[in-house]
């Protein structure tokens, strides 16, 4: 059971480096910033197996935490930083 | 049974994941990129909490994981309704098929 | 299986770090520096430490990034 868990993780990390590789030459910010927000999903899902993976319920909250506060940086990108300008 | 369901849920969930990074990586704009990223991950997330949910011990680990999918799905309506209004107000125009 | 994981995040930590310090645009650092916090947090999840994660995650990927991004749409408001 644990290491299916870890297998997924390994394959979910895969996928965010994959994402990571192309956010580094995403068109544009929009983009970028996209792939920040999977990056709190993604990292969502990792943690939440790993915590099972690793026999440590504690990494469940840090989970949590992970879920609200890529919500912020998003939610921050959307209102305070993106002034378009020919979508750079 | 319960056993079973609990280590098939992750894994469907990892291809929710993996079809959500295909949709981030080839969609044509930043609508259906947003489209992609909120509805495919957010269900991938909850399958696998699904699953972490029935594979736990402690009621309470469960009850807390569970908790984990509601407060995505707002965080994440959230952001896409935020970044998709702030496209539409800076005027990013959406893909059509016609359009280069 | 673990060491896999173990070095897949150590090297992605790695490649990350370098590309936020060396990349030019001032976007593409944001980003990336909110890509290694969320790395670093799975990295000390990995080591055993969830409460060293936990402030990490709230922290370096969170907080943060949210002022980095405030900062640089405050910069791009200011010269146009």
């Amino acid at each position: 059971m644990n290491s299916i868990d870890l297998a997924i993780a390994l394959f979910l990390l895969g996928n965010l480096v994959v994402a990571l590789v192309a956010a580094a030459r995403g068109p544009t910010a929009a983009d970028r910033m996209l792939m920040a927000l999977l990056f709190g999903s993604t990292g969502t899902g990792i943690l939440v197996l790993l915590a099972q993976a690793m026999g440590m319920p504690t990494l469940v909250d840090v989970a949590l935490l992970l879920a609200l506060l890529a919500a912020i940086g998003g939610v921050a990108f959307a209102k305070r930083a993106w002034q378009g300008d020919g979508h750079d | 049974m319960i056993d079973a369901i609990g280590t098939l849920l992750p894994i469907v969930g990892a291809l929710f994941y993996a079809a959500g990074t295909l949709g981030l990586l080839r969609f044509p704009d930043v609508y259906s990129r947003l489209h992609a990223l909120a509805k495919a991950d957010n269900l991938g997330l909850g399958c696998v909490l699904l699953g972490l949910a029935l594979q736990a011990e402690d009621l309470a680990v469960s009850l807390k994981l569970l908790l984990i999918w509601p407060l995505a799905l707002a965080a994440s309506s959230a952001v896409s309704y935020a970044i998709a209004r702030r496209a539409a107000h800076l005027g990013v125009k959406p893909w059509r098929r016609d359009s280069p | 299986m673990s060491l896999a994981f173990d070095v897949l995040l150590a090297l992605s930590l790695i490649w990350s770090g370098v590309r936020c310090l060396s990349v030019e645009r001032l976007d593409r650092a944001i980003v990336l520096f909110i890509a290694f916090g969320l790395l670093m947090a799975l990295a000390w999840a990995r080591l055993a430490a969830p409460d060293i994660g936990l402030a990490e995650a709230a922290i370096g990927a969170g907080l943060t990034g949210a002022l980095l991004l405030d900062a640089w749409g405050a910069l791009k408001r200011r010269r146009p």
